[in-house]
């Protein structure tokens, strides 16, 4: 008796605690969400504003199907090389201003092009593999059309008032990605279901099960 | 959608469109010995005659995506319904595998996947990545290519600038990969919501003289098995042979 107690205790524990990690470790938490990649892409130096040492460069000059197609994708090592070519620690003067720690990952970055070598970037922000979802109808929706001010049920909930410029429409499900050294899906930037299926109602659009699951 | 049975020639170009298109695994021999192999549409093939006065007859069957679908009431979970669209929709991830529905469906163009689904090297390259790769013990069927139906709509809106009903698939944008591969164009594909399709007068026919008035279709149009009254929304028209046999075999 007391065995079978204590098997079933341990049974429970054991489904208890692969929900509970299961849960956790989804976007809107985040256990295990930002991934050691290869080379360190800091966005806020990238994308950052001018005034906080940033270069402000638009989302959509690197990834550029943002705005064309359903993936964001990815940049090329070709992309980096545009600025990367000139901005490689080579034309610094003086030449003792040039901060090791800083280059090596450019000197990386041009390693890899040289090498013929694509750059393997983590995936931070995953959907399930049934799950297809188009940037660019998202995009359209935050950046044409009439202008509206609307409350959508991700991020912060505060209203926006449409149209947006690009990079203020990716930040309202990726967040302030500028402001991130690394990327992580932050609190409140769900990327479940619910949260498709809440801001799909709210702004009329179809919840026919073959939007998104093909 | 309309198949012209007169202009079908048997060739497998469907077949082989639809299993690109819809990531549908390589059948090998082995899956075909352990009668495991699936294909989203098939040729069926018939014989005429006695040899060597025989004939051969060819008849595309897929999903027939049927008004009152025998598979989605036996569904315990809800993972096939019909959409504003009309389409029958199958929901992979709903799913669990009691193919209930394979053996409701009075056409057996609904296939349960035995076998995890996997490529040879370097082959998964080739995936459409519009399309889920279905995992092993769950059903899938023809989804009229679903994917591109949502791919023309995406077209549709961007072009315009304006949002599409739900009902109203985007017709002319887009044609399921067995219609766009068709060699012989013996397959049509359309929107019945839309007033002015290709394909309306096939329908409006048939639904006209259901039954005993078949004899009255002014076209060739029948539906398969249509005493069932799954009324399917695909329609075959019949063959006009121009030369038949003189004996007509034991066939």
């Amino acid at each position: 008796m007391a065995i079978a107690g204590l098997a079933a205790t341990a049974i429970v524990a054991f489904i208890v605690v692969v929900l509970f990690i299961s849960w956790f470790s989804n976007p809107p938490f985040g256990w295990g969400n930002a991934p050691d990649q290869p080379i360190p892409f800091p966005h806020t130096v990238h994308a950052g504003p001018v005034e906080e040492g940033g270069h402000a460069i638009q989302c959509e000059f690197c990834h550029r199907n943002v705005t064309t197609g359903a993936a964001a994708t990815v940049p090329a090592v070709e992309v980096c090389l545009i600025c990367h070519k000139q901005v490689n620690g080579a034309n610094v003067t003086p030449a003792a201003e040039v901060d090791p720690d800083k280059h090596i990952n450019i000197q990386r970055v041009l390693d890899r092009h040289a090498d013929n070598n694509p750059i393997d970037w983590e995936r931070v922000h995953r959907v399930p593999d049934h799950v297809r979802f188009v940037h660019e109808a998202h995009i359209r929706f935050l950046t044409q059309g009439e202008p509206e001010t609307v409350t959508l049920p991700i991020g912060d909930e505060k209203p926006i008032n449409l149209p947006l410029e690009v990079p203020e429409a990716c930040s309202v499900c990726h967040g302030d990605i500028a402001g991130m050294a690394e990327v992580q899906p932050q609190d409140s930037q769900s990327l479940k279901m619910g949260t498709c299926l809440d801001c799909h109602r709210e702004n009329s659009v179809s919840t026919d099960c073959t939007v998104c699951h093909k | 959608m309309v198949v012209d049975l007169d202009k079908c020639t048997g060739c497998q170009a469907c077949v082989v469109a639809c299993q690109a298109e819809n990531n549908i695994p390589i059948n090998t021999k082995d899956y075909f010995l352990q009668r495991r192999a699936y294909e989203w549409i098939r040729i069926e093939r018939y014989w005429e005659g006695e040899y060597p006065n025989v004939k051969a007859r060819f008849m595309p069957v897929l999903c027939q995506h049927c008004e009152n679908a025998p598979c989605e009431p036996v569904c315990p979970v809800y993972a096939t319904y019909h959409n504003e669209e009309g389409l029958n929709v199958q929901v992979y991830n709903r799913c669990v595998g009691t193919r209930y529905c394979i053996n409701n469906c009075p056409y057996q163009v609904r296939m349960f996947n035995y076998w995890h689904p996997n490529w040879p090297h370097r082959m998964e390259n080739q995936l459409n990545p519009d399309v889920t790769v279905r995992s092993r013990g769950i059903t899938e069927k023809c989804t009229f290519c679903v994917q591109r139906i949502r791919r023309g709509e995406i077209q549709v809106e961007a072009r315009a600038g304006q949002r599409l009903d739900d009902n109203r698939i985007a017709a002319g944008n887009y044609d399921p990969a067995c219609v766009q591969a068709c060699p012989t164009s013996a397959l049509m594909f359309g929107d019945l919501n839309e007033p002015n399709t290709a394909i309306k007068p096939y329908f409006d026919d048939v639904n006209n003289y259901p039954g005993h008035h078949e004899h009255e279709r002014e076209t060739r149009g029948y539906r398969l098995l249509e005493e069932m009254n799954t009324r399917p929304s695909v329609i075959y028209l019949k063959k006009v042979d121009q030369y038949p046999l003189a004996d007509k075999g034991a066939h």
